[in-house]
């Protein structure tokens, strides 16, 4: 007889959930014990908890008998505040996020976090259960414990117990909050946001005497003026303030158009598109907005600065004087206090308060009593904590590194972690709950105007998670109240009354809830802004010795790192870099070459005694003295965690970093080569002065020929209905990847991983190219989404040896997934090399959780099949079918591509150029329109608007 | 038949009976020498390279090679431009030789077809191996199917599948019908039954009629008329496959040309990269003289400069069109990431060749034997430098990539040099390598008293 396998103990503890100590002492009885155990839970797992209100049809409604699509507006978090969403759902789930156009701060747009929220719903790696220590339990037992908990360690009034959270702007949840408070008068509510908007509260309580929270309106700027704001990524309002941006860039304004003025150490979304961009240092902003201040006469007389900044300054403080009423000072929520200060006094000053800019309430809820992060820090290290609840943050990988949250959470008694994956924080608390996704849970958001949205759940929570609603209901011992009831009795209460019901039915549909904007008012600053600190900090020049300085900022991919397991945007190249998967320390060229590095250097970074290793990318524009550290990654081995060196005194900027390359390299996966667009003019761009002298500078004959002259009858035959086509405006495009990403998400593009990309094998069907022009520590930006443009004479079309790329008769051009063999020779010879290939088996088609995310009307490709944007045919076909029902034709608008919908600036149009009325038709009216590589005979169907810059006349343009 | 000023083509003093011996003896007299046995074990370990390959391959998929957007077309489609240019020998001096009465081609010619065959069966795996889905191939071919679709007839890889099933077909007739009279003699002189079965089978009859002989004339010179336009399609076609796409470093007019004399110039420098060790180690110098060897090294020489032209006609176009693709595509390949393989091809492709000016490196050939296979690796770098730096840098400076090859993408490629060494090891001792018929021609010619 063979031996008999010795047990693989350690695996066997895995799969019991038990300690692998507990087993080696295992009695027989226990053995039993946990073998009928582990029978059941295997039995068990095929179970779904009921769910209330959630019953079979008895009648099947019509729509879903027509396997039709729905959708359901809601709202989605990034950093606390809501932006509408509108989510597409097929047979009960949801499968891709859109704009809300009703909702005031996204008018339609959605940006590639909401998007991405639709991966994060399906993630298999999500958490899914309640652990204890690490081992499965059941959420009676922490109830039950909690309870327990409570009564011997919260003390009296609740003195030691500690919720915290991330930033709330949900009233019902600051209700709870507010009850809570109420109940445990003495216990401390501690509001964790690693890029929070403090900066911006406490700059207009300098100015105001309270905090109030600026209102922007770009819609009625004509010179605004950005101090290390990045308006259309960092703020909350970013997708309104884009779309307000991009109106008001319009050429046709003439000399009413919008010129953008940015001051910033590292390029964000809105420096790429200014029209005067100014590198600085963080640390400098304040120097530069109290001279700014003077020259529009809001403040004192300060000394000159450098030379480059006097003709900026000079410059907007001209434009700021010259339209006043009409120009905006904004300072970035990540400069201190003082730099908001100097933006209010300057705009009460240039006269645009009331007009551009007014003040309302903050929409975030702020605790009754709250305590900073490095109080509660204090406090568990003393020992003075004994409940501890962590609703949806994770200290233990994003608190400054002076605070170290990690080892800290142990000296609490009990502490319990709400959170969507088991990270940091949840392996150092006694207590993990599974979340709820907010695509699963009732709740409710409100924008950063203040305006309220249901959050309404897509599908039954896929692994019954808690909302911190739910959570906090088990402290206030209100555990039966669901959230959908606790959300209900909430806005019942603020605004009941025999219409509630049908209102209430208003809001969830329309996913706003009508008159709940917070009103903005025109106040002036009772206070002048603070005086300067006395060793003027103004120098015309650098001091170097003070060494370099870090600059942390929230990833323009990850944000501070919630989003950092989402492989959606870990493959979405970065905007300013084109990196994927990996963080890097930016560094203007002169620093890079003064020190010798090249993109991927490994460098150890040391500040303030604490030290990290990075790789460094050199990046055109980076301030010179600046280095950028992005927060958000360094999770699960991919890049590094800036927070390493981050200090809660100084989260924003600090002087004083060193630098010392290591010798060593880190590859980085880029998926732009090359940057220079070398002469060829594939973006192209005028100024306003240069527009106005020759309109059609765009497609002079050089680059575009006009039609040849051909024996060839035109294949095939056109329709006569319909001729697709896209117009792209580089005026009003941001690089902001939402185009990116909804093509993703709707076309069931896979995603490759870092070393695919490595090899330049990315899948995205859209890229956006970013090109530099001139001086690479102050370059012009250029930025060009470009996908498939489906060409009329398609180099690809002739080459297939199989026919699998071929032309319909209403212009597309269409893949042929069954047919192709994968030649790749379509690849080779399309000049705009838009063609994706499935080099290897990219498609997850095993993993079940994300089969329910996918577009069922997409194909899922499989390995060695070509792929490419199809201009979301499938929209196409599905706006026929319905105009055919109606015996009509498609009307403009009524094909709405998956970039189109997601873009903030209304950049990309699409629609019949048969129809001369179509939106798309009169944009190829336009002067500035030209066809890219258009010269090689090819016709493509996208075509592009040259972007209109507007400089001052008085600053030389950048060159 | 004493060339005019040059040295025979056959040594003096042979009779029919010492040809047919000596010939016939490698296959069917001599036992397994060590040096065969080694020569075998080494390509047939190379030969694993390509089973392995091929295996990871199949299993993975065609990303385990190095491709990406930019560059679709690696190796394989490097290998595959080389290997058939390497074919190009076979056919030139089978059949054009032939037609134009060079009688020195006689001793050459036999494993000069084999080796095109073997060279062509190399190069048809990569097109197969290199589709995404392989298992598809069948598609490319105009079968009757449900789907009721052909083949898109535009496309310049539907003009390769003809072109080169048509060359391996004529190809091979062209040498079985050449081996026929051969199979005879093996059948009648081999001793033992199995070998007299087989190559009695092989032989299809043979028995050397007057009218055997008057059909067989009649035929092989049908099929060197058929088999002589191939030496210039073939290559012309496979050069459709760059010319007709609009890459800059591609879409040239002057490729088909270039690309046929290049394929001439590979293929007769493998010939001698054969013949030079095969003569030595089974003393057939009096079949494959000095004279054959002369005159192969100036067809090289030849090709060569046919070459050489190419490249400088590619620049001079490509400067004087001014046209700002095609001289940044120039100045790319001389100074772009891949520059040292463009150098290197001018050093071994261009530089190297001006040697053969000289009559005493003719005449040696070992250093014979050097060039041409500095000149075979030349021709694959010209293949790298056209296929890869054309490719990584095309219109749009945002989608510029790099190539780098992979160990799978070397795997197969050594592993094609197997498979190529096996068969003609396997040829060598299975057929005459060289054709007994003709050159017992030669001999009734020259020395009608030895009859």
């Amino acid at each position: 007889m063979p031996p008999l396998e010795p047990l693989d103990l350690a695996r066997l503890a895995r799969e019991l959930g038990v300690a692998e100590s507990r087993l080696n002492a295992l009695s027989r009885r226990e053995f039993l014990l946990l073998s009928a155990g582990a029978l059941l839970v295997a039995g068990a797992a095929a179970c779904r908890q009921p769910v209330e209100e959630i019953v079979p049809y008895a009648d099947r409604p019509e729509a879903l008998a027509d396997r039709e699509l729905l959708w359901f507006a809601s709202s989605l978090p990034r950093a606390g505040y809501g932006r509408g969403v509108l989510v597409k759902s097929f047979l009960g789930r949801p499968i891709q996020v859109e704009g809300n156009p009703a909702h005031p701060e996204s008018l339609g747009a959605a940006d590639p976090f909401a998007q991405a929220e639709l991966l994060a719903l399906y993630d298999p790696a999500r958490s899914q259960a309640a652990l204890r220590q690490g081992a499965p339990a059941t959420r009676s037992e922490v109830l039950v414990e909690l309870q327990a908990a409570l009564e011997r360690h919260a003390g009296r009034g609740g003195e030691r117990l500690r919720v915290v959270t991330g930033t709330v702007t949900s009233p019902t949840l600051a209700a709870r909050l507010a009850a809570l408070e109420r109940r445990f008068p003495a216990m401390r509510w501690v509001v964790h946001e690693p890029a929070g908007r403090e900066n911006v509260l406490e700059g207009a309580r300098l100015a105001f005497g309270r905090p109030l929270e600026p209102r922007l309106r770009l819609d009625r700027a004509r010179v605004a003026v950005c101090l290390d704001a990045d308006l259309f990524f960092a703020e909350p309002a970013a997708l309104r303030l884009a779309r307000e941006f991009a109106d008001r860039r319009e050429p046709e304004l003439g000399a009413g158009m919008l010129r953008l003025y940015a001051a910033e150490p590292a390029p964000g979304l809105a420096g790429s598109v200014a029209d005067h961009r100014l590198p600085i240092r963080a640390g400098r902003v304040e120097a530069l907005a109290r001279r700014l201040a003077f020259l529009v006469g809001a403040g004192p007389e300060t000394g000159r600065l450098q030379e480059r900044e006097e003709r900026w300054l000079r410059a907007a403080a001209s434009d700021l004087r010259a339209r006043r009423g009409s120009g905006l000072v904004a300072a970035g929520a990540w400069q201190p206090p003082a730099v908001h200060a100097l933006a209010h006094a300057i705009n009460a000053a240039a006269g645009n308060v009331g007009g551009t800019v007014a003040y309302a309430e903050p929409a975030e809820a702020r605790p009754a009593r709250g305590a900073s992060l490095a109080a509660l820090a204090q406090e568990l290290a003393g020992g003075r904590v004994g409940v501890l609840l962590l609703l949806g943050v994770d200290p233990a990988y994003d608190a400054p590194a002076d605070l170290p949250m990690g080892s800290l959470l142990a000296r609490a008694p009990f502490t319990a972690h709400l959170g969507l994956y088991v990270d940091d924080t949840a392996e150092r608390c006694l207590w993990h709950l599974p979340a709820a996704h907010p695509l699963e849970s009732w709740g409710d958001l409100r924008a950063s105007d203040g305006t309220a949205s249901i959050q309404q759940p897509l599908i039954a929570p896929l692994y019954a998670g808690w909302t911190a609603y739910e959570a906090l209901g088990a402290l206030l011992g209100e555990r039966e109240l669901s959230a959908h009831q606790g959300l209900r009795r909430h806005w019942r209460r603020q605004r009941g009354g025999p219409g509630f019901e049908r209102d209430w039915r208003r809001w969830v549909h329309d996913g706003v809830v009508d008159g709940t904007s917070l009103p903005a008012a025109a106040l002036s600053p009772r206070r002048p802004p603070p005086p300067e600190p006395s060793p003027a900090p103004t120098p015309a020049e650098e001091p170097a010795a003070a060494g370099l300085e870090a600059v942390f900022r929230p990833d323009l991919r990850l944000w501070d790192g919630r989003y950092a397991r989402n492989a959606w945007l870990q493959e979405l190249p970065d905007p300013v870099t084109k990196l994927t998967w990996d963080n890097a320390a930016w560094l203007s060229p002169a620093d890079a070459e003064r020190l010798g590095l090249a993109n991927g250097d490994l460098v150890a970074l040391s500040l303030e005694a604490r030290t990290l290793e990075a790789p460094v990318w050199v990046v055109p524009g980076q301030a010179v003295g600046s280095v950028l550290l992005a927060l958000g990654s360094g999770r699960e081995g991919r890049g590094f965690s800036a927070y390493a060196l981050r200090s809660s005194r100084s989260p924003w900027d600090s002087r004083g970093l060193s630098l010392a390359p290591l010798g060593r390299r880190r590859e980085l996966a880029c998926t732009q080569g090359h940057h220079r667009p070398e002469g060829r003019e594939p973006a192209r761009a005028a100024t306003l002065a240069r527009y106005r002298d020759d309109p059609g500078f765009a497609s002079s004959a050089a680059h575009d020929p006009g039609p040849r002259e051909t024996l060839y009858a035109p294949s095939p035959e056109s329709s006569e209905r319909y001729a697709w086509g896209m117009t792209v405006d580089l005026g009003r495009c941001i690089g902001c990847n939402a185009c990116v990403a909804a093509c993703q998400s709707e076309n069931n593009i896979p995603v490759v991983g870092k070393d695919e990309v490595l090899r330049g094998r990315e899948m995205h069907w859209l890229r956006v190219d970013r090109y530099y022009e001139g001086d690479p520590e102050a370059p012009r930006v250029q930025q060009q989404p470009l996908a498939c443009v489906h060409c009329e004479n398609a180099p690809c079309e002739t080459v297939c040896p199989v026919e699998a790329t071929v032309h319909s008769r209403e212009g597309l051009n269409e893949m042929v997934y069954n047919r192709c063999v994968g030649t790749r020779y379509c690849s080779n010879n399309c000049p705009y090399k838009v063609r994706r290939f499935n080099f290897l088996q990219y498609s997850d088609v095993t993993t079940e959780s994300l089969k329910l995310g996918r577009n069922p009307d997409v194909t899922v490709r499989n390995r060695g099949v070509m792929e490419k944007c199809t201009y979301c045919v499938q929209r196409i076909q599905s706006a026929k079918i319905a105009a055919e029902r109606n015996s009509r034709d498609v009307l403009d608008g009524e094909v709405v591509t998956a970039c189109q919908a997601a873009c903030p600036t209304r950049a990309i149009l699409f629609g019949n150029l048969l129809d001369p009325g179509s939106a798309v038709s009169r944009s190829r009216q336009a002067p500035r329109l030209y066809g890219l590589l258009a010269e090689l005979g090819t016709r493509p169907r996208t075509r592009y608007l040259a972007k209109i810059t507007n400089p001052h006349p008085g600053l030389q343009e950048r060159s | 038949m004493n060339a005019p000023g040059g040295a025979p083509v056959l040594a003096p003093g042979h009779t029919y009976a010492s040809i047919a011996d000596t010939i016939s003896a490698i296959v069917l007299a001599e036992r397994l020498g060590r040096g065969w046995l080694a020569g075998f074990a080494v390509s047939f370990l190379l030969l694993q390279g390509l089973l392995v390959g091929t295996a990871v391959l199949l299993v993975q998929g065609v990303g385990v090679w190095g491709v990406n957007v930019p560059v679709a077309w690696g190796l394989a489609i490097v290998n595959f431009v080389w290997w058939i240019g390497i074919g190009h020998a076979g056919t030139l001096i089978s059949a054009i030789l032939l037609l134009l009465r060079q009688s020195w081609r006689t001793s050459i010619n036999r494993f000069a077809e084999a080796m095109t065959l073997f060279a062509v069966a190399c190069a048809g795996l990569f097109p197969l191996l290199h589709l995404g889905r392989p298992l598809r191939f069948y598609y490319l071919l105009p079968y009757p199917n449900t789907m009721d679709l052909w083949p898109q007839w535009r496309s310049p890889l539907i003009w390769d599948v003809f072109a080169v099933t048509t060359y391996l077909t004529v190809s091979f007739l062209f040498w079985y019908v050449g081996l026929l009279p051969d199979l005879a003699t093996l059948r009648d002189r081999a001793s033992r039954r199995p070998a007299r079965v087989a190559y009695g089978v092989l032989a299809m009859g043979w028995r050397g009629s007057a009218r055997h002989w008057l059909r067989y004339e009649t035929a092989y010179l049908l099929l060197a008329g058929l088999a002589t336009p191939l030496v210039v399609s073939v290559h012309t076609v496979v050069s459709f496959d760059f010319a007709v796409s609009l890459v800059p470093g591609w879409h040239n007019a002057l490729f088909p040309p270039y690309f046929v004399a290049g394929a001439i110039y590979s293929g007769f420098a493998m010939v001698l990269v054969l013949a030079i060790p095969l003569r030595r180690a089974y003393g057939l110098e009096d079949f494959i003289t000095a004279r054959h060897l002369d005159n192969m090294a100036k067809v090289m020489l030849a090709t060569g400069l046919l070459v050489a032209y190419g490249y400088l006609m590619e620049g001079f176009v490509g400067y004087y069109a001014a046209l700002p693709l095609e001289r940044f595509m120039l100045a790319n390949r001389a100074g772009g990431p891949y520059a040292l393989a463009f150098w290197a091809l001018v050093a071994t492709n261009v530089l190297a060749p001006q040697v053969l000016w000289s009559e005493k490196v003719r005449a040696s050939p070992w250093a014979l034997w050097v060039v041409a296979l500095t000149i075979n690796v030349g021709m694959w770098l010209e293949r790298f430098v056209i296929v890869i730096t054309s490719l990584h840098r095309d219109f749009l400076p945002s989608s510029w990539g790099m190539y780098y090859p992979t160990r799978w993408d070397w795997a197969i490629f050594v592993g094609t040099i197997g498979l190529f060494f096996c068969l003609l090891f396997l040829f060598i001792r299975l057929l005459p390598v060289i054709s007994i018929a003709e050159m017992q021609g030669l001999l009734s010619h020259e020395e009608p008293e030895a009859r």
